[in-house]
């Protein structure tokens, strides 16, 4: 055992040496690194609390808006509910004026429908009731309605001779106007009876397709007339009266 | 047999004769320091830590730790010199292991150069914390009549720390040597295993004894209390 005191220097110089390198290449950057990696962990707890605060302080205005939004739902919920209300209240009375208006019109052309049908009836009823009645005077007394129409008119020339040359006065022209032409012997009937009565006046006749079937005299400021529209209208009231009540009855002469 | 790798010179430079003892500590100061090198050359914030960096912070760490509880408020300079003893005598100890390797610490030439390097260190880690005149007033307390047992007191410790690191590793050596020759087959395997159990503590003793030395050097003295009438 013994001690070479220049090993002993060289050792504690070897150590003096290593102990600069390990503080160079050792401690050094490790210690840097712990403290830079302690530094960045602070920095980062630093930052994730205030990370956590600025969560929260957003958590608070995400509850308040979220109040504040549930309070706005049920402002708006209620808004929408009277509007809706009022929509249904408007669509409700729309509804009804137009069906006011359906009706109406409804009823406008049911009476349009109605005309015409009476129109219709009246023009069937006057061609049936024309059609059987010269059929009737044709088959019991051998006689044509125009012929009988005549008859009747020169009666009434008779009974009504007076009050009818004082509403005639002076008149020139005595005008006899048939639905259909008359025939020949019977314009001579009708012609013979009205000179004997107005010698003055020269007898004219004329066809007025629009005139009920029928004769109609003018004479100045004189009419007298017979035509089936008397008959057609007594007709069509008693038909509307059966067809508004339903009741089936028989039709008397009296009637018409 | 050599009892001491001084007396094996193993090449020459420039006229001077290199023994074992220096070239192993070459050796062992190479090793920690390339593989420091290795370890940090690409230590950056940005770069995560691999296993081996982590375990040279667990070193470092594990060395702070032991002097901070040995030393309060102890300064980074203390970590640099305690560490360094006890990584360079760890290492030294354990390439016992390594066939042929020679570790230097079983040399009374280390053992006492490292141990002259503790009694210089602490004066200069004293003076640098005290001054120069709080730490000499250490030598003559709690009397001026302490102050010689004081000096002994110091130079004893050296002593100690010297005979006792290079009595453990230098016999652990030759003892496996000699049951190596006597009986190659398993008493060595036994004993390097001791060797390697003995020569770890042997370096936290060495490290804890710097530190407690420098310490106790470095340490505020108590002020004296008044009497309180």
């Amino acid at each position: 055992m013994s001690i070479d005191w220049i090993t002993v220097l060289a050792q504690i110089a070897n150590f003096l040496v290593l102990v600069w390198l390990l503080k160079r290449f050792l401690y050094r950057p490790i210690l840097d690194g712990i403290d830079a990696r302690e530094a960045e962990i602070s920095n980062r707890m630093g930052e994730a609390v205030e990370a956590k605060d600025k969560a929260a302080a957003v958590e608070a205005e995400y509850h308040e808006k979220l109040r504040a939004l549930h309070v706005s739902q049920a402002e708006m919920s209620e808004t929408i509910r009277k509007s809706a209300e009022d929509q249904r209240d408007a669509l409700l009375a729309d509804a009804a004026q137009q069906m006011q208006a359906e009706r109406e019109n409804w009823q406008a052309h049911l009476g349009d429908e109605a005309q015409k049908f009476t129109a219709e009836l009246h023009r069937a009823g006057t061609e049936t009731l024309l059609s059987l009645t010269r059929k009737a005077l044709t088959d019991l007394a051998d006689e044509t309605l125009e012929e009988r129409m005549a008859h009747h008119l020169a009666g009434e020339l008779g009974s009504m001779g007076d009050d009818l040359k004082k509403a005639a006065g002076d008149a020139t022209q005595a005008t006899i106007v048939s639905h259909d032409a008359l025939p020949a012997h019977v314009q001579d009937s009708l012609k013979a009876e009205v000179s004997a009565l107005f010698p003055k006046a020269a007898v004219v006749f004329k066809t007025e397709p629009a005139q009920a079937p029928g004769l109609m005299l003018r004479l100045g400021g004189a009419q007298i007339s017979w035509t089936l529209d008397s008959y057609i209208e007594g007709l069509e009231s008693l038909m509307q009266d059966r067809l508004s009540t339903g009741a089936v009855s028989k039709v008397t002469a009296d009637a018409l | 047999m050599n009892l001491s790798p001084d007396e094996t010179i193993m090449f020459e430079v420039w006229g001077l004769p290199i023994n074992a003892t220096i070239f192993y500590t070459w050796i062992v100061m190479a090793l920690l320091v390339v593989a420091s090198m290795l370890i940090t050359r690409n230590l950056r914030p940005d770069v995560p830590p691999n296993r081996w960096r982590t375990t040279l912070e667990v070193i470092v760490q594990g060395i702070q730790s032991q002097i901070n509880e040995v030393a309060r408020g102890s300064s980074r300079y203390l970590l640099y010199y305690a560490g360094t003893l006890f990584l360079f005598v760890a290492t030294s100890n354990l390439l016992l292991v390594v066939p042929g390797f020679e570790p230097p610490t079983s040399s009374l030439s280390t053992t006492t150069g490292l141990a002259i390097s503790v009694l210089i260190a602490v004066p200069l880690f004293g003076i640098s914390s005290r001054g120069i005149g709080g730490y000499l007033k250490t030598y003559v307390q709690p009397s001026f009549i302490m102050l010689p047992f004081n000096i002994i007191s110091e130079f004893s410790r050296g002593i100690s720390l010297a005979i006792r690191l290079y009595g453990n590793i230098m016999s652990g050596a030759v003892i496996a040597a000699i049951l190596l020759s006597v009986a190659p087959f398993f008493f060595p395997v036994v004993m390097d295993v001791l060797g390697l159990l003995t020569g770890m503590i042997q370096a936290y003793i060495f490290a804890i004894l710097a530190t407690v030395y420098i310490s106790s050097a470095t340490a505020p003295s108590p002020k004296p209390q008044k009497d309180i009438p």
